[in-house]
């Protein structure tokens, strides 16, 4: 499924499926290079990209928790966590890292920074 | 902002509850004004020192008393020495020396060294095995002791050595409280309020020697016994004393800080020597020492403000009022308790509840009472007793168990100050303003903001005056009444199990919608509870909702801390051979499984398995699930049985493969546990289990209720059988009552003490037609079961959706 698409924001969009291959409210990992990557389908069908890792002290992953509106409860901390910007909402604190998600014809695409596609992270 | 370096220099000699709370009020008045130092001897942070009780029972680990962590001094910029003891305190050139070496000069210093437990001069008093109860390291020698020792004895019976007692009872040592006065608890209670307490314990299996004065304690380097005055002996390899403590004055007296039985203050806290300062147990005050927690608050809070330049009222004593810490028993006492000239008092004692209250009224007002047996009014009496309170009747009414009036709202006669929770020092001015900065609304968003009521809980009523004094009109009362099962909404669990079934709903979206939830879509609170419940009250109509499981109950398989999984598959019984240990054996090398562990349930764990694994070894296991992540039948743990052991009554294996069986897979309000014993010496441990079953001569012995967790509980005998039909449907009938009445996440150790065993027995025992009416409802339920792995593996979609991951190369050609 390559198929790079380049953006006027910088950032290089890949092709990771359809809208279909997500089930509302059940998060799926997707390595996108060197990324892992927890893609959420909202009840009202909006798709969010994270980084798939804990922001809590304990560590883990993000992708197996419950999804209510567009919050994430972390399945290790119980930590609230907002899809739309991976900010850690009250009484805790942090911050996990999203990706844009384009969504053209049923076709869902998420962005990585230009130019460090290849070398971002690594 | 003032330097660090150019601030006022604040050291703390002490670095328990005292002290900490008043540097912490002291960073909320003024966070730059001082620099600040603090040394303990303990190697610990501040903790909690009235909950060591609880650490005793090992209802609670040594890390969850910590009140204060590393962190916390780091943050605030304080130097913590801890281990370090101070031996000096040179008042003219104002230097405290500590044993390390260190020297540290002050501009103010406090004293808040604490008291000691009072060990009673006599001989053999030094013997090993005698030991206070004072602090972390007597706890641990405490629980080290129930382990190697039987026999206890524990000197003092005053609220510290009871609590003792009651740990070491819990821990199962043979205890006896050894008391030099006739009575029990008698500073606190009176005649008869002692003599009910003394056989509520008796009958909890303490045992008493009062009027007993200890003369000697014999043995050789260790203790074996205790000698009293009247000639007469105990048996005792441990001993704790717990007849009093003394304020820890040596640093003060040493330092030429005038001391009587306390360091000398006056109402500002100050001992003869220019800025030194002495708070909390330490002191003596007005000719009073003081060995409880809120009278140290209330100390603090006034040196506190004192230190920061703003304005406060002396201090001028305080009213202390006594709560037994002990489970099973409700016990209080503030005030005056004992009868006397120039009182009315107001009486009910009831010798078939085994209730006693009591009053008392100088001039019309409320000095003091004792509660026995029905504690419910304990936070609000304590309240009136502070206030002086002028006896009303509805505050009568209220204490003395007439039919509900309403007693009005008090919390508008709490001072600002007056502490509110005594376990977190919470005053009623940091509610208050909570309530009004943060816009809180129930007493669970203030027990968040605030730690109120966060830790026993007994000022939970007063935390709810003070929210509805403080919202007036805008107060909820149905809201507070029953605790709601989550903040999504006001309901309690009851109150949703209700509604579900009289407005016949069956999804959670629809449960949401009809009960109003104010979040749409739910929290992982009450999504996986109204997934059981559904569930559980509709098992034929309701369809499972995958994405309300937790993730181990959604992926079959226990999530470990680095992301694999682990999977144990069914050993009914713990009974396997050899052709299914060889399977596992080459699938465990085959997927390169990290650990095989054999488990607590008598079966095996292979850990470290990648998620997308999972349907595989599923697969080539061919073996059921074991349910070892579930809110559902873990294991039936047996013992070897009449099949093999000479001991053996019982087909043990037999019964235990034929229950785990039957009723696997079934969701439960919480993992549950069973065991069953061929005989009663109790191999296969089934006190420790939901459902303990033991096999004798003739008959099967049910227990219930038991837990090895976090708050252990001994299982109790809910009956004795004979057939092993009735075995079956007595079992099926204790499951799904408590699948019914249950709290989600609530263990039947926790479900068997809200409902009580006598009406669980009536209802799954005695009551012949319920008995029968339930066992046939489990039926039904049990009918809906299905294997999860292999209905995974038989689910393509499922499967690729839930286990395998998307992975996209970002080379671009």
């Amino acid at each position: 499924m390559i198929e790079p698409m380049m953006n006027k924001n910088e950032y290089t969009y890949y092709l990771v499926g359809n809208v279909d291959d997500f089930t509302e409210r059940l998060g799926r990992v997707v390595r996108l290079g060197n990324e892992e990557i927890a893609i959420f389908k909202t009840t009202d069908g909006r798709i969010y990209a994270l980084e798939n890792k804990s922001p809590g002290p304990r560590g883990g992953t993000i992708a197996e928790g419950i999804i209510s509106g567009d919050v994430l409860f972390d399945p290790i901390c119980d930590w609230k966590i907002s899809l739309t910007d991976g900010q850690v909402l009250d009484p805790d604190t942090g911050q996990v890292r999203t990706y844009p998600v384009q969504v053209h014809v049923e076709e869902v695409r998420v962005g990585l920074l230009k130019n460090v596609g290849e070398t971002f992270h690594e | 902002m003032v330097k660090v370096q150019d601030r006022r220099h604040l050291v703390l000699i002490g670095n328990g509850m005292a002290g900490i709370n008043t540097v912490e009020q002291i960073l909320k008045l003024a966070p730059s004004t001082y620099r600040i130092t603090v040394f303990g001897s303990e190697p610990y942070p501040n903790y909690n020192r009235i909950q060591l009780s609880y650490v005793l029972e090992k209802s609670k680990a040594v890390e969850d008393i910590i009140l204060n962590d590393r962190n916390w001094y780091l943050e605030n910029g304080i130097e913590l020495y801890t281990g370090t003891t101070v031996t000096h305190i040179d008042t003219e050139q104002k230097i405290v020396k500590a044993d390390n070496g260190m020297e540290v000069p002050y501009d103010k210093l406090i004293v808040a060294t604490g008291s000691n437990p009072f060990m009673l001069p006599v001989p053999g008093a030094d013997k090993e095995g005698i030991v206070g109860f004072r602090d972390i390291a007597d706890c641990q020698n405490m629980l080290h002791a129930a382990d190697q020792y039987k026999k206890a004895a524990v000197i003092g019976g005053g609220l510290l050595g009871l609590e003792a007692a009651k740990g070491l009872l819990k821990l199962g040592m043979d205890v006896t409280v050894v008391h030099l006065f006739e009575e029990i608890m008698e500073r606190q209670l009176d005649h008869t309020a002692s003599l009910m307490l003394q056989a509520e314990l008796e009958s909890q299996g303490l045992k008493f020697a009062t009027g007993k004065q200890t003369e000697e304690f014999l043995g050789d380097d260790r203790v074996s016994g205790i000698r009293f005055t009247d000639g007469t002996t105990l048996d005792a390899e441990f001993v704790v004393m717990a007849v009093g403590i003394r304020p820890n004055t040596a640093l003060a007296k040493k330092s030429g800080i005038v001391v009587n039985r306390g360091i000398l203050v006056d109402d500002y806290m100050r001992t003869s020597a220019p800025d030194v300062y002495a708070v909390g147990e330490c002191n003596e005050h007005r000719g009073i020492t003081y060995g409880l927690v809120a009278p140290l608050f209330e100390q603090g809070a006034v040196l506190a403000k004192h230190l920061c330049g703003v304005d406060t009222k002396p201090y001028e004593g305080s009213v202390v009022s006594t709560q037994l810490k002990i489970s099973g028993v409700d016990v209080f006492s503030a005030g005056e308790f004992m009868d006397a000239e120039g009182l009315s008092i107001v009486r009910m004692h009831d010798e078939w509840l085994r209730i006693y209250k009591k009053v008392l009224l100088r001039g019309g007002r409320i000095v003091g009472g004792v509660l026995i047996g029905d504690g419910k009014e304990s936070s609000r009496l304590q309240q009136w007793i502070r206030t002086g309170t002028v006896m009303t009747e509805a505050i009568h009414n209220a204490i003395m168990g007439q039919a509900s009036v309403e007693t009005g709202n008090t919390a508008a006669e709490l001072a600002d100050e007056e502490i509110v929770c005594g376990c977190n020092g919470v005053t009623k001015k940091h509610i208050v303003d909570a309530i009004n900065e943060k816009g809180l609304t129930t007493v669970e968003e203030i027990k968040v903001a605030t730690s109120a009521s966060r830790s026993c809980g007994g000022c939970r009523p007063v935390v709810e005056q003070i929210l509805q004094y403080v919202l007036g009109d805008k107060y909820d009362s149905a809201a507070a009444k029953q605790e709601a099962i989550c903040s999504c909404t006001t309901l309690s669990r009851d109150e949703v199990v209700t509604a579900i079934k009289e407005k016949g709903l069956i999804t959670s979206k629809e449960v949401r919608y009809a009960l109003e939830w104010d979040n749409p879509e739910g929290c992982s609170k009450c999504r996986p509870a109204l997934n059981y419940y559904l569930g559980m009250i509709w098992p034929t109509e309701h369809v499972d909702e995958k994405d309300s499981r937790f993730v181990n109950e959604r992926m079959h398989a226990n999530i470990q801390k680095d992301g694999t999984f682990g999977v144990v598959p069914r050993m009914y019984g713990g009974v396997t051979t050899p052709d299914d240990l060889r399977l596992i054996a080459d699938i465990a090398v085959k997927y390169n499984v990290k650990l095989v562990k054999v488990t607590g349930g008598q079966r095996l764990d292979l850990l470290g398995v990648k998620k997308e694994d999972l349907p595989k070894i599923w697969k080539d296991l061919g073996m059921p699930s074991g349910y070892a992540y579930a809110k559902a039948l873990r294991t039936v743990k047996t013992c070897v049985g009449s099949q093999f052991c000479r001991f053996g009554t019982k087909d043990s294996m037999g019964m235990g493969i034929l229950l785990e069986k039957k009723f696997e897979r079934l969701d439960m309000p919480a993992k549950f546990k069973l065991a069953v014993n061929g005989c009663p010496r109790n191999c296969a441990e089934s006190t420790t289990k939901d459902i303990g079953i033991v096999g004798n001569e003739g008959a099967w012995e049910i227990y219930v209720g038991g837990n090895g967790g976090i708050k252990a509980r001994l299982a109790e005998l809910l009956c004795k059988v004979r057939t092993d039909e009735e075995l079956l449907e007595i079992v099926a009938a204790f499951m799904q009552h408590y699948r019914e009445t249950g709290k989600y996440l609530e263990r039947t150790s926790e479900w068997i003490e809200r409902m009580g065993l006598e009406s669980v027995t009536e209802a799954v025992v005695n009551d012949l037609d319920n008995r029968r009416v339930l066992a046939e409802r489990m039926e039904v339920a049990l009918a809906q079961v299905k294997e999860p792995w292999s209905e995974i593996l038989n689910n393509s979609n499922l499967r690729e959706r839930m286990f395998e991951e998307i992975s996209v190369s970002t080379k671009q050609d």
